[in-house]
């Protein structure tokens, strides 16, 4: 699912985020990155998605030469993933209903489509009841509900998330959690970065460490391994 | 394009124009002020070209004999000049036919040609007739050859002043087109920027769920062109009641002035206008998206 090969990120600005990367994530794993703040866990993120381009290295997403691509082909790399971010990035404009399906209107999927799996993906979330609802009237738990409906209504064979409760108050982060566990049962590959030492504990995942850009860790089956 | 996608590009467009309906407004303006004065340099121009034709298809040639010339050679120069290539006609007009007729042209202003007294101060002459306009310059060259002519004369002088002032008028035209290009552009760049600067939130997410550019750049594009589509409009309609009222005024007391008929000639111009008016548009548009289109 991703081969990330001897990868390095350097900003425009000469910051360093990732050095001499090398990772590699099967289909339907379900990876923390876990790092102090500042170590490359977003930019890790983003290189996925092919919102940064790697400095150097290769980098395979999904099938996908993240590096050699077309910049016309990018679209269609990120059709295969869903995406997550810590502040939701929700439109206000649009309700539940509407945030969720947009996602779909997008890549012109046909409308009765949209209905049938806009209803499905809400009905994983817990969200049906609320579809008329707009952000605003959402606790935050439920608007990164939305969020994941969004971000899985494609079927994404991956989804990226980056602190997807960084948000959120430990009950709530659990029920995202949950989420999370149950789109990975159904084989979806999960890569997910965070400073939940306590999720990370408990969920007994792949563990992937950075610290100042490079990998000190990677566990089959790993904790946090840092005092919070 | 799915149809939904087409409903979604009116939606988006529709909704841009009620969020900025100053800016738009600014930019139809802009656009319909530019392409008016655009359209009015079309038409003065090809006006002037119509005009400058219709000088050099006169192909009559004035010939002034010398005043030494005896009644007896008169005879022998309309020989030699109606023996030469491509001439229709000759007709000889005497000194007396051609003041009656400079009176006659003088009109009120007859007055001007009392100071003469008795003299009579112009010559002896012919005019002659072609078959063809382009026959007149050779034609002209060589009855100018034969003995006891002075002068010839024809459309000549007026038709290269006139190639002077539209070609003066065409580049001042052409150097205001560019300055009301430039400033259309900016102007109607700025409109969608702010449409674009709106939206960027929605534009991001589209980003990462997999739009493609050409999804995201419809709305704007589309924006771009009704802008300068309608100001286009504006400029036509502006442009066709104008060269209506002209063309009735230039009847009235010019007569002898040959504008050229609105129909069909202005609804050229005003699809030419119209066409601009999209272009600048689409161009515009696509200015002001490319920084955000290119991550
Ligand atoms: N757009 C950018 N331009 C320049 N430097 C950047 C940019 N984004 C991140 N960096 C730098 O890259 C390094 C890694 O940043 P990154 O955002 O990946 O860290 P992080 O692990 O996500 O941190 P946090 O836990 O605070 O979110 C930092 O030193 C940061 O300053
Ligand atoms: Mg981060």
């Amino acid at each position: 699912m991703i081969e990330m090969k001897d990868v390095s990120k350097i900003y425009e600005n000469g910051a360093v985020a990732l050095e001499h990367v090398n990772v590699e994530i099967s289909k339907g794993e379900f990876v923390f990155i876990v790092g102090a703040s500042g170590a490359g866990k977003s930019t890790f993120i983003r290189l996925l998605f092919r919102e940064v381009l790697p400095s150097d290295g290769t980098l395979v997403v999904n099938g996908f030469d993240v590096v050699g691509m077309d910049h016309g082909d990018v679209p269609y790399l990120r059709r295969g993933l869903g995406v997550i971010f810590q502040d939701f990035r929700l439109l206000p404009d649009k309700t539940v209903f509407e945030n969720v399906a947009f996602a779909m209107q997008v890549i012109e999927a046909p409308r009765r489509r949209i209905q049938h799996s806009v209803n499905a993906v809400l009905d994983i979330v817990g969200l049906r009841d609320k579809y008329k609802c707009f952000p605003s009237q959402l606790s935050g738990g439920e608007q990164q509900r939305v969020a994941i409906a969004r971000a899985i209504v494609n079927n994404p064979a991956l989804v990226i998330a980056d602190e997807p409760t960084g948000n959120l108050d430990p009950e709530t982060s659990w029920e995202i959690m949950d989420i999370f566990k149950r789109i990975n049962g159904s084989g979806t590959t999960i890569v997910m970065a965070t400073h939940d030492k306590h999720i990370v504990d408990t969920m007994k995942r792949r563990v992937i460490a950075i610290e100042d850009g490079h990998i000190v860790r990677d566990e089959a089956q790993g904790v946090y391994g840092y005092e919070v | 394009m799915k149809f939904s996608t087409i409903e979604y590009v009116i939606r988006e467009v529709f909704f841009s124009f009620r969020r900025n309906s100053w800016m738009a407004i600014a930019s139809v303006s802009t656009v319909a002020v530019s392409l008016f004065v655009f359209g009015m340099f079309l038409v003065i121009v090809m006006n002037m070209n119509k005009m400058i034709d219709t000088l050099e298809s006169q192909v009559e040639i004035s010939v002034y004999l010398e005043d030494s010339v005896a009644q007896a050679q008169i005879g022998r120069v309309e020989e030699k000049i109606a023996s030469m290539q491509g001439i229709a006609e000759v007709r000889f007009i005497d000194r007396d036919t051609a003041l009656a007729r400079f009176r006659e042209r003088l009109g009120e202003q007859q007055f001007l040609l009392d100071a003469l007294g008795e003299k009579n101060p112009l010559p002896n002459g012919f005019e002659v007739r072609v078959h063809r306009p382009d026959m007149v310059k050779t034609a002209a060259a060589a009855i100018g050859q034969i003995e006891g002519v002075e002068v010839v004369k024809y459309g000549q002088d007026v038709v290269e002043h006139l190639f002077d002032i539209t070609r003066l008028i065409r580049i001042f035209g052409v150097a205001l087109m560019f300055l009301l290009a430039g400033a259309t552009l900016f102007i109607i760049s700025n409109t969608i920027r702010l449409t674009v600067i709106a939206r960027r939130k929605e534009i991001a997410i589209m980003k990462y769920v997999g739009a493609t550019d050409w999804f995201i750049r419809w709305p704007f594009l589309l924006e771009g062109v009704f802008l300068g589509c309608i100001g286009g409009l504006v400029a036509a309609a502006v442009l066709w009641g104008a060269y209506g009222m002209i063309t009735a005024k230039v009847y009235e007391t010019l007569a002898f002035f040959p504008l050229i008929p609105a129909h069909p000639f202005l609804l050229y111009i005003l699809l030419v206008i119209l066409v601009c008016g999209v272009l600048i548009g689409a161009l515009g548009s696509t200015i002001s998206l490319k920084r955000f289109l290119k991550a």
